[in-house]
């Protein structure tokens, strides 16, 4: 028997997965960095189209994983570049706001642009596993989607080795807690501030190449996930890794079971009643530290 | 030498002037064609205008009507009202053309028509969706398409008389496109006692569909009206498969686009909408007769529905003023002879039977009802109702392991 309610959550987790990977390059970012990048979720869109190339040219499961390795570098490249070109010469000359109309101004020029080149026509990605669905008795789902969380899980997992574990990404960390304690004791801030760019656009692009896959891919494919994103970031705690993870999987839920049980035109909003709930009741989001701390 | 060469010009001119003076003197009909000849819609004026000049060559070369060619004056409304109405004063008070036809846009027919009803000059217009142009109670304005809940009207009739769902369900663009869609639709489940469900709505540029899917799973109705464009009605088609379900999905038909269907595949086998395309209703003879005549005048182009509304327009024009009788000169006259002349119209042209209602409303016209099959495991629609339209029989939707395309 299947169960509407279980059937929900998993719809809910499956779109918090890709939620989580895009929100969490906004969040290192936003961490180390004190950016917000209101251009995030057009590095998902860069992420989509560059697998709709690879895609073209190479078949089946090596054009998939080809995507996904070539979202990751490109983009991540495409992070770098804005980062030293726009990002950085900006953050020590102009304030926080000047900075949030400029990553505006950026979305909606990558946005043009890509219609410009890509043309308005929606496309999607082909499942490299034909649409094989599974049916587990209580819901039924497609193989394409639980990949979507499995590869999201691991990469969540293998970015938080490397950030525990790795010399750069404990750079990161201590960048993040802390910026100026972190240049006293001989860290490269600028090499942190290029590595968090491209780390967190390159996620972003992955989390593209899932989105590509799971619905469609146009021009203006960025927005919503730059929405959600923010609503993950906030939720989980500006510049809390951990908390942009599970909050992208609280905020998946929440909307599903909230659109079942509540309303379904109000589906979009539940993301941002919650945002207003927390910053009411908990400043600092679910997972967040106070500053200092 | 070169005087000679001159002198024998001007011969052969005088001569041809001559040859031909007896057909030029029978003066030209004069009708005024409305459209947005420029601007974004410049492409699909141009189909109307080519089905106009498809009907003027069959009119013009069957001797014109009582002996008298049609001309055709061309008024540019840029699909903006204001630009519509210089236009029509034009062509009404400088050009004194017996019929406007031609038209396309709403907001601009809404305007031109209550200048031609001012003028008791007959409008008959082409192309427009909104009811308001024919239900203001004006007496000159008539219309040869269909406006929006005729639309449906084809799709309506295969409920009641086909399909007689027991239970259907809404999940509709949160637009005016959809909640307008879903007021005529209710109407008509009401009418043929379907149960209604439930009513979801999803805002455009949406992409996860999964959670009112879910739901319409649990529900289970035997149709989902779906109302939504191109992107979110492929996704919402891909989603159901990834979610195992399986309905008798119903939209307006316009979301049938190249793109949709490159993006379902085979997925969106059985879906149905609405279509008005002479191509898919080449087993209607006069239907038939008018997409060949349309490809030998123009080779390499098939007409579209612009086209083919372009057509019948001037179709019914000519046939309005040929009843008329002879015109007596007396241009007020005329134009209400005629405006007369095309209340009792009753034609079968390239969109099915013209007859008008005491509104001026085309009423007899009824838009195929179109399902999504496979042919090879590539998807195309084809018309299943009306039986005398139709190319193929309905098809039930099968479950998601009985299918064999990918």
């Amino acid at each position: 028997m299947e169960s509407l309610f279980v059937q929900q959550v998993v719809n809910g987790l499956i779109v918090g997965s890709v939620y989580s990977l895009i929100a969490i390059g906004l969040t290192m970012i936003f961490g180390v960095m004190k950016i917000s990048n209101f251009a995030h979720g057009d590095f998902s869109m860069a992420g989509a189209y560059v697998a709709v190339f690879v895609m073209a040219w190479l078949p089946g499961w090596l054009g998939w994983v080809g995507s996904l390795l070539a979202a990751l570098a490109l983009v991540g490249v495409l992070g770098i570049f804005l980062e030293c070109t726009i990002f950085r010469p900006l953050m020590t000359r102009w304030t926080d706001l000047d900075i949030i109309m400029v990553s505006i101004g950026l979305f909606i020029v990558l946005e043009n642009l890509a219609q410009l080149f890509f043309g308005a026509t929606p496309r999607m990605l082909p499942d490299p596993f034909g649409g094989a669905t599974v049916n587990l008795g209580i819901f039924s789902t497609s193989l394409m989607r639980l990949f979507c969380i499995a590869f999201s899980i691991v990469t969540i997992i293998a970015l938080q080795l490397y950030l525990n574990r790795a010399r750069m990404g404990v750079a990161i960390r201590a960048t993040a807690q802390n910026r100026s304690a972190a240049q006293l004791m001989g860290i490269n801030i600028n090499q942190v501030y290029t590595l968090t760019f491209a780390v967190g656009a390159g996620l972003a692009g992955l989390g593209g190449v899932l989105y590509g896959t799971l619905f469609a891919i146009f021009p203006t494919m960025g927005a919503m996930p730059t929405l959600k994103a923010f609503v993950v970031t906030i939720l989980g705690g500006m510049g809390n890794i951990r908390g942009a993870i599970f909050s992208g999987f609280i905020l998946g839920v929440a909307e599903t079971l909230g659109g079942n049980y509540i309303s379904m035109e109000y589906k979009n909003a539940i993301g941002f009643i919650i945002i207003i709930l927390v910053l009411l009741i908990i400043p600092h989001g679910l997972f967040g530290r106070k500053e200092g701390s | 030498m070169k005087k000679t060469y001159l002198a024998i010009l001007a011969l052969a001119l005088c001569l041809g002037m001559m040859l031909a003076g007896p057909a030029a003197a029978a003066e030209p009909i004069k009708i005024g064609i409305l459209g947005p000849f420029t601007g974004s819609l410049a492409h699909n004026a141009g189909e109307m205008k080519k089905g106009m000049l498809l009907a003027l060559d069959k009119i013009n070369g069957a001797g014109g009507i009582n002996g008298r060619p049609l001309e055709l004056i061309y008024g540019d409304s840029s699909c903006k009202p204001a630009n519509g109405v210089a236009a029509v004063k034009k062509l009404l008070t400088r050009n004194d053309v017996l019929v406007v036809g031609g038209g396309y846009c709403s907001s601009v027919n809404i305007a031109t028509s209550a200048i031609a009803d001012q003028e008791k000059t007959p409008n008959v217009v082409a192309i427009a969706i909104s009811p308001t142009v024919t239900n203001r109670g004006l007496k000159y304005v008539f219309r040869t398409s269909p406006n929006s809940p005729m639309f449906l009207m084809g799709m309506n009739n295969w409920l009641a008389e086909v399909k007689k769902p027991k239970t259907v369900a809404f999940f509709m663009e949160n637009s005016d496109y959809g909640r307008d869609g879903q007021k005529i639709w209710e109407a008509q489940s009401k009418k043929i006692g379907s149960k209604v469900l439930g009513s979801f709505y999803f805002e455009i540029g949406d992409t996860d569909f999964t959670t009112q899917i879910s739901k319409l799973k649990k529900l289970n109705p035997d149709v989902v009206f779906n109302i939504a464009s191109t992107t979110e009605a492929a996704l919402i088609q891909k989603q159901a498969k990834e979610l195992g379900y399986v309905t008798q999905w119903i939209g307006v038909g316009g979301q049938f686009t190249q793109a949709y269907f490159k993006m379902t595949g085979a997925i969106s086998e059985f879906a149905m909408g609405s279509s008005l395309e002479p191509t898919k209703a080449m087993k209607d003879p006069v239907t038939a007769a008018f997409v060949k005549a349309y490809m030998k005048k123009y080779p390499g182009s098939r007409p579209g529905i612009f086209s083919s509304q372009g057509y019948d327009n001037l179709m019914v024009i000519a046939d309005a003023i040929k009843r008329a009788g002879k015109l007596s000169g007396d241009l007020a006259k005329d134009r209400t002879a005629v405006r007369d002349a095309l209340k009792t119209t009753d034609l079968k042209l390239s969109q099915g039977p013209i007859k008008f209602g005491p509104d001026g409303q085309v009423n007899t016209l009824l838009p195929s009802v179109v399902q999504v099959q496979l042919k090879d495991c590539k998807p195309d629609t084809y018309i299943i109702f009306p039986f005398d339209r139709a190319s193929n029989k309905y098809q039930d939707p099968t479950p998601w392991a009985q299918r064999k395309c990918k």
